[in-house]
């Protein structure tokens, strides 16, 4: 299949010259099946072959990844290639590239690939990619760029989401260093089961929103304490314990997620 | 009664409206799952220290569920004769303990060791990603037995 296209993009640099132009405006797909597409804009097009046109090479980045060991990515645009994953934008004519699914969610925000995080910055950083990504900002833009600003949109939410709850950033970061938590693993620790057992029983019994509250107080300082935990675990590379931290979070989660339910 | 009502809250579903059939893209909960949902046999507990008591305590921390399953034994004859169980969880785990517990009733322990996650899953048509509740369930169901057993052996050698 990657072959078949390969000679499809060749003949059609061979069959059409593209004039090259690094403006930000909408390049459009030289693929002779391209051209019944009615959303392209071909302001600055031209189908003669032009003395100092350079050929633009369309391809897809996931040929270029697939063919070497080297990770470079082609700018399907203008064919600007980069040894550095172009995320959102290309980074000579900036229009917006489809996923790339090398990129992790630390990358997105800018932040080191460790747990602790400030707070603070993510929100600031997020609202800025909306800014650039909400898909009712690229109007002016070709189908295609508003499909990626969508998905690139949608990844940058989910980046966030992960990011911002500490459970979830936990899984994260073991998923990244490789390390999975179990799915479908029972635990028969008798001590941790017992607390909370009791602790979804207090909360069930609970009558008013005062105990309620204060259950979850409790719990908010457990899951500080088991965070702070999970980090030294995870620092030092005892990896199983920072599973079993990650478990005691999931089921203190669950409980608080009971309470906001019951309240 | 308490976990029901709590569960019920839990998992919205108030009414029956919440499961509709009709564009199949939904998945509603098989009527065998709403029936233990609806009508829980069996909630509560035992006694832990009853000797003819067996506790099984097993939790799955991939979605934060904790079942307890006990059962009571005659001593004499090795079958189980009541069962009782608490989950929190999702309707799919509270339905596979209700039904682990009626389904160990008047059969004998190594019996009931052979009951196998499969048959619950089949008999409530847990959709694939709920075939865990159903594990958990007979894991619960061992966990009992093997603690009645180590509870006998304690009083037996003491």
């Amino acid at each position: 299949m990657n072959r078949a296209k390969k000679v499809v993009a060749s003949v059609s640099t061979l069959l059409t010259r593209r004039t090259f132009y690094p403006s930000p405006t909408f390049r459009c797909d030289p693929l002779p099946t391209v051209s019944a597409n009615s959303e392209s804009h071909w302001s600055h097009e031209s189908l003669q072959p032009s003395p100092s046109a350079q050929e633009l090479r369309f391809s897809r980045r996931r040929f270029c990844s697939g063919s070497s060991d080297k990770r470079i990515t082609v700018c399907w645009n203008c064919g600007f290639s980069s040894e550095k994953a172009a995320f959102l934008f290309c980074d000579s004519c900036r229009s917006i590239q489809p996923i790339d699914d090398s990129i992790d969610y630390f990358q997105i925000f800018g932040l080191e690939r460790k747990y602790e995080l400030d707070g603070g910055s993510l929100e600031g950083k997020y609202k800025d990619w909306q800014k650039k990504l909400h898909p009712d900002l690229v109007h002016n833009k070709s189908q295609k760029e508003r499909d990626y600003a969508a998905d690139q949109s949608a990844k940058v939410t989910e980046a966030y989401r992960t990011l911002t709850k500490r459970l979830s950033r936990a899984m994260y970061i073991m998923k990244l260093n490789g390390k999975h938590v179990n799915e479908e693993e029972t635990i028969t620790d008798p001590t941790l089961l017992m607390e909370i057992m009791e602790l979804r029983e207090s909360i069930a019994e609970a009558n008013d929103s005062k105990e309620l509250d204060q259950i979850r107080s409790q719990v908010q300082e457990k899951l500080k304490q088991w965070s702070d935990s999970f980090v030294e675990a995870f620092e030092s590379h005892r990896f199983d314990e920072a599973v079993k931290c990650i478990q005691r979070m999931t089921y203190y989660e669950r409980a608080c997620e009971e309470i906001v339910k019951k309240l | 009664m308490m976990i029901r009502q709590a569960a019920k809250k839990a998992l919205g579903l108030t009414s029956r409206q919440s499961t509709p059939f009709s564009v199949g893209i939904f998945r509603s909960y098989h009527e065998n799952v709403i029936d233990h949902y609806d009508n829980p046999r069996n909630v509560g507990s035992f006694d832990k220290n009853d000797p003819t008591v067996g506790t099984g305590l097993v939790g799955a921390p991939a979605c934060g569920d904790v079942m307890k399953l006990q059962i009571k034994v005659d001593e004499k004859t090795g079958q189980i004769v009541d069962a009782r169980f608490k989950t929190f969880g999702c309707g799919s785990a509270i339905a596979s303990s209700s039904v682990a517990t009626e389904w160990v009733k008047g059969k004998a322990m190594e019996e009931v060791l052979t009951i196998k996650n499969t048959e619950i899953a089949k008999h409530l048509s847990l959709p694939p990603v709920k075939l865990h509740c159903s594990m958990l369930a007979e894991d619960a169901i061992k966990a009992a037995v093997k603690d009645y057993k180590e509870k006998r052996v304690k009083t037996n050698g003491a």
